[in-house]
């Protein structure tokens, strides 16, 4: 199978002589020592039952740790690099932390992406019919359009109802496009998904010029809402997220800016859906959601219903990536239809997807900063630092305006890199497609022989 | 969803429907009539242009290929490039149009050779994986060739997304012009546009049906593994097919350089695309004369809705709307499509 996760099915022989050969990670003493006892690393829990299940459980989530405190520390280690007397080479190379954020959001579409079309095999090109929807829903609510939904609603409370909207025309498109398959589920799904592209575009109940998109304004006659993250209703608990709108806080010698506040609230509810889907990812419907990508025929004989299980994934998956547009609505306070609806929204979250690993959640995620890295690094104001802007500071002029066969190094960079990043992750995802179908976590995993989270608790546990 | 239908229906209510039926009796005019139908047969012919490649491809391969667009976009700058080069101001009808005919072999001949390429060196490693790796190839080489195509025409000056206006400009005298059919009028490049969809409809249903190549990719269409038991080299069939069908791609894109409503220029990707898409999927996909069919009736359901949103409807987005609908529609009444077989919907 092309898509490999090894954790699906116990491959013990081929893992074991992976094992057998040490891993230089580990002294090679202890190690046959602990896997005499532990053979088979994803059934480590099995063979472990007498230890407590919530220490188990930390065990199990060391690797999800070093993740979330890497990315927690994010901001520090940047601002910190920038004061640095490397700052201007951490500001051409490292995204920036407004971009970081947009990573976060767009990451939890782009695994609510992967969690119906790598999980199950359904590719669903019109996926950004529910981002979009969830977009637009917070926007529309926040300026008072919507009956029933006012427009001082928590932002937190937004985020739901407009996931629960999503899961509602998830559940609609799903009857239909779930009697298809491969291609043509494809293809029905790309194409609802236009024609609420097309409706909304120009349906001016939306947006006062429904081309350019919705704005937060709140309202007539009120204050544009402030979203926050927090605990509904309870003020002191929340924290105003946006780049312009949000809260700054100064703990202790600690100064975070709205940027680093917004940040850190996004993450907090990306981290939330996060562990949401890969508990769901872990449970016997994940495994039936796997087994109906590798064989439906064989799934539907051994007695699943395998229609409703689609259906059911494809509901959770429109829900979050509701949430996630409504983040991204929430952050920006604005959206249009080319960057919530079009079908090359859903085009981002399969090159994420595929680069960072279909089939294996937490992947598009790295998937999303990779590509967001390059683009910034590429971008064509340089905003958020690049490449040009850095050269133009350091480079002296004679240098840039050097003649290269009749293009200067200023006028080369302009011409080939900035702006045109998609050309670049284009080649890359062209060259994952073919030669690294796993994309960069499904390959670490096939290396290591499991998720990586559990060949961390594995690991932990043999060191006992 | 519940909250929104109130405020729809208000809406609704407020739109003017006896000027509807106003409406509706001008356009049952003969003279409406006629000027639509001709309008619904140009249409026609460019999305049978920018279709059949993609429905022979399919056909035959199973590739849905996510490039075809792309294709096309550069077949338009490539055509509008020979024409620019090549048409001066001087030049009169009968060489502007010999020209046009250089242009068309270019582009076909580029195009082709572009497309073999990508078969052999992208596409190939890819028939045993499963069909969505197809997708995810074109998709990812269509990026790739967008943002080129943007590199090269920003580097010579040219705006991307907007029509390559040289190129509109080369266009003969009498293409320019329009006609008196009765008592409406059309012009004269939706009639040329008609007559180059049937010769490329009927050119490609000619080599189908009457040469001994073409009943090699039926035969593969039908059954490719009974087709190599049979002795005939099938991946060598792929690869000529899949260079025929960017050749048609490509000479689709070189008319619609001339057509100020498509123009050359980047974004003419997407927008053939998704219609090929539409066009393909509701004939059935793989069947050539579903996809003319298809054509016909996506043409002219996109040229009555343009009537009716430029004369009465204030919705900018209706033809595009009507076409993504059919797709829809025909997905779920009918999931093989108007001809195609049945067992081909679990593709």
């Amino acid at each position: 199978m092309a898509i490999s996760d090894p954790d699906r099915g116990p491959d013990g022989s081929s893992i074991e002589s992976r094992g057998d050969g040490g891993e230089p990670v580990e002294g090679a003493g202890t190690a046959t020592d602990a896997e005499k006892d532990l053979p088979e690393s994803p059934e480590a829990v099995d063979l472990a039952p007498e230890r407590a299940w919530w220490r188990r459980y930390a065990e199990e989530h060391v690797a999800h740790l070093v993740v979330i405190v890497l990315l927690g520390l994010y901001p520090l280690i940047h601002s910190a690099l920038v004061a640095s007397p490397v700052g201007a080479e951490a500001v051409m190379l490292l995204p920036d932390v407004e971009t970081m954020t947009a990573v976060l959001y767009f990451g939890l579409f782009a695994m609510s992406f992967d969690f119906i079309s790598g999980y199950t095999g359904y590719l669903s090109f019109g996926h950004a019919v529910f981002y979009g929807t969830g977009a637009y829903f917070v926007i529309v609510a926040a300026n008072g359009k919507l009956p029933l939904v006012p427009h001082t609603t928590p932002f937190l409370l937004l985020l739901v109802l407009g996931g629960l909207l999503a899961t509602v025309l998830a559940l609609v498109i799903g009857v239909v496009s779930f009697r298809l398959s491969g291609v043509y589920f494809a293809m029905v799904t790309l194409g609802v998904s236009q024609v609420v592209y097309v409706l909304v575009r120009d349906w001016g109940f939306l947006a006062s010029n429904p081309r350019d998109g919705p704005f937060v304004v709140g309202p007539e006659g009120a204050t544009a809402p402030i979203f926050s993250v927090g605990v509904p209703f309870v003020d002191p608990l929340n924290l105003d997220i946006g780049v312009l709108t949000g809260d700054s806080v100064v703990l202790g010698p600690l100064s975070l800016g709205s940027t680093e506040v917004s940040f850190y609230m996004v993450g907090l509810v990306v981290l939330v859906c996060y562990f949401a889907l890969q508990r769901l990812v872990h449970s016997p419907f994940g495994r039936v959601l796997i087994a109906i990508r590798e064989n439906e025929e064989r799934a539907r004989a051994i007695g699943y219903d395998t229609f409703r299980y689609k259906l059911a994934a494809f509901a959770v998956s429109g829900f979050f990536a509701a949430v996630a547009g409504g983040l991204f609505a929430g952050f920006r306070r604005s959206a249009s239809p080319d960057n919530a609806f079009f079908f090359l929204v859903t085009g981002d979250a399969l090159l994420a997807a595929i680069i960072g690993g279909f089939g294996t959640l937490a992947g598009p995620l790295f998937g999303r900063l990779l590509d967001e890295t390059v683009r910034e690094f590429l971008s064509k104001e340089g905003a958020g630092g690049g490449l040009l802007p850095y050269l133009r500071d350091t480079l002296p002029e004679s240098v840039l305006t050097t003649d290269i066969a009749g293009l200067t190094v200023q006028g080369a960079i302009e011409t080939f890199l900035n702006g045109h990043a998609s050309l670049y992750i284009g080649l890359v995802f062209v060259a994952f497609v073919l030669f690294v179908p796993g994309g960069l976590l499904g390959s670490v995993r096939e290396r290591l022989g499991g998720p990586i989270a559990k060949q961390v608790a594995a690991r932990i546990r043999g060191e006992d | 969803m519940s909250a929104i239908v109130p405020t729809l229906l208000a809406e609704l209510a407020t739109l003017p429907l006896v000027s509807y039926i106003d409406t509706l009796g001008q356009f049952l005019r003969p003279s409406t009539l006629v000027g639509v139908f001709v309008r619904g047969l140009s249409k026609s012919a460019i999305y049978v242009m920018i279709a059949s490649g993609l429905t022979l491809v399919f056909g035959l391969m199973g590739v849905l290929n996510f490039a075809h667009g792309s294709l096309t976009m550069i077949g338009a700058y490539l055509g509008g490039l020979v024409m620019v080069l090549a048409v001066t101001g001087a030049s009169g009808t009968v060489s502007r149009f010999a020209f046009f005919l250089v242009a068309v072999l270019v582009v076909f001949g580029a195009l082709s050779a572009l497309g073999g390429v990508i078969e052999v060196g992208l596409i190939r490693p890819l028939y045993d994986r499963p069909p969505i790796y197809q997708i995810l190839l074109t998709f990812g080489v269509t990026l790739v060739l967008d943002e080129l195509v943007r590199i090269v025409t920003l580097f010579y000056g040219l705006q991307p997304i907007s029509e390559w206006q040289a190129a509109l400009g080369t266009k003969p005298e009498p293409l320019t012009a329009t006609i008196r059919l009765g008592s409406t009028t059309v012009s004269g490049l939706a009639l040329f546009e008609i007559l180059f969809g049937v010769v490329t409809v009927a050119a490609v249903w000619a080599f189908l049906t009457r040469t001994r190549y073409g009943l090699v990719v039926r035969a593969g269409s039908e059954d490719s593994e009974m087709t190599e038991a049979l002795g005939i080299d099938v991946r060598r069939v792929f690869t000529t097919v899949f260079a025929l069908g960017t050749g048609i791609a490509g000479i689709a894109g070189a008319l619609l350089m001339w057509d100020p409503v498509w123009g050359a220029s980047v974004p003419l990707a997407a927008e053939t695309l998704l219609p090929a898409f539409v066009v393909v999927i509701v004939g059935g996909l793989g069947t050539f004369r579903g996809t003319v069919v298809a054509a016909l009736i996506v043409g002219m359901i996109d040229a009555v809705t343009t009537w009716w949103f430029v004369n009465a409807v204030e919705f900018t987005g209706l033809p595009e709307m009507f076409i993504f609908l059919i797709l829809v529609v025909t997905l779920i009444v009918r999931p093989q499509g108007l001809f195609g077989v049945a067992e081909v919907g679990g593709h």
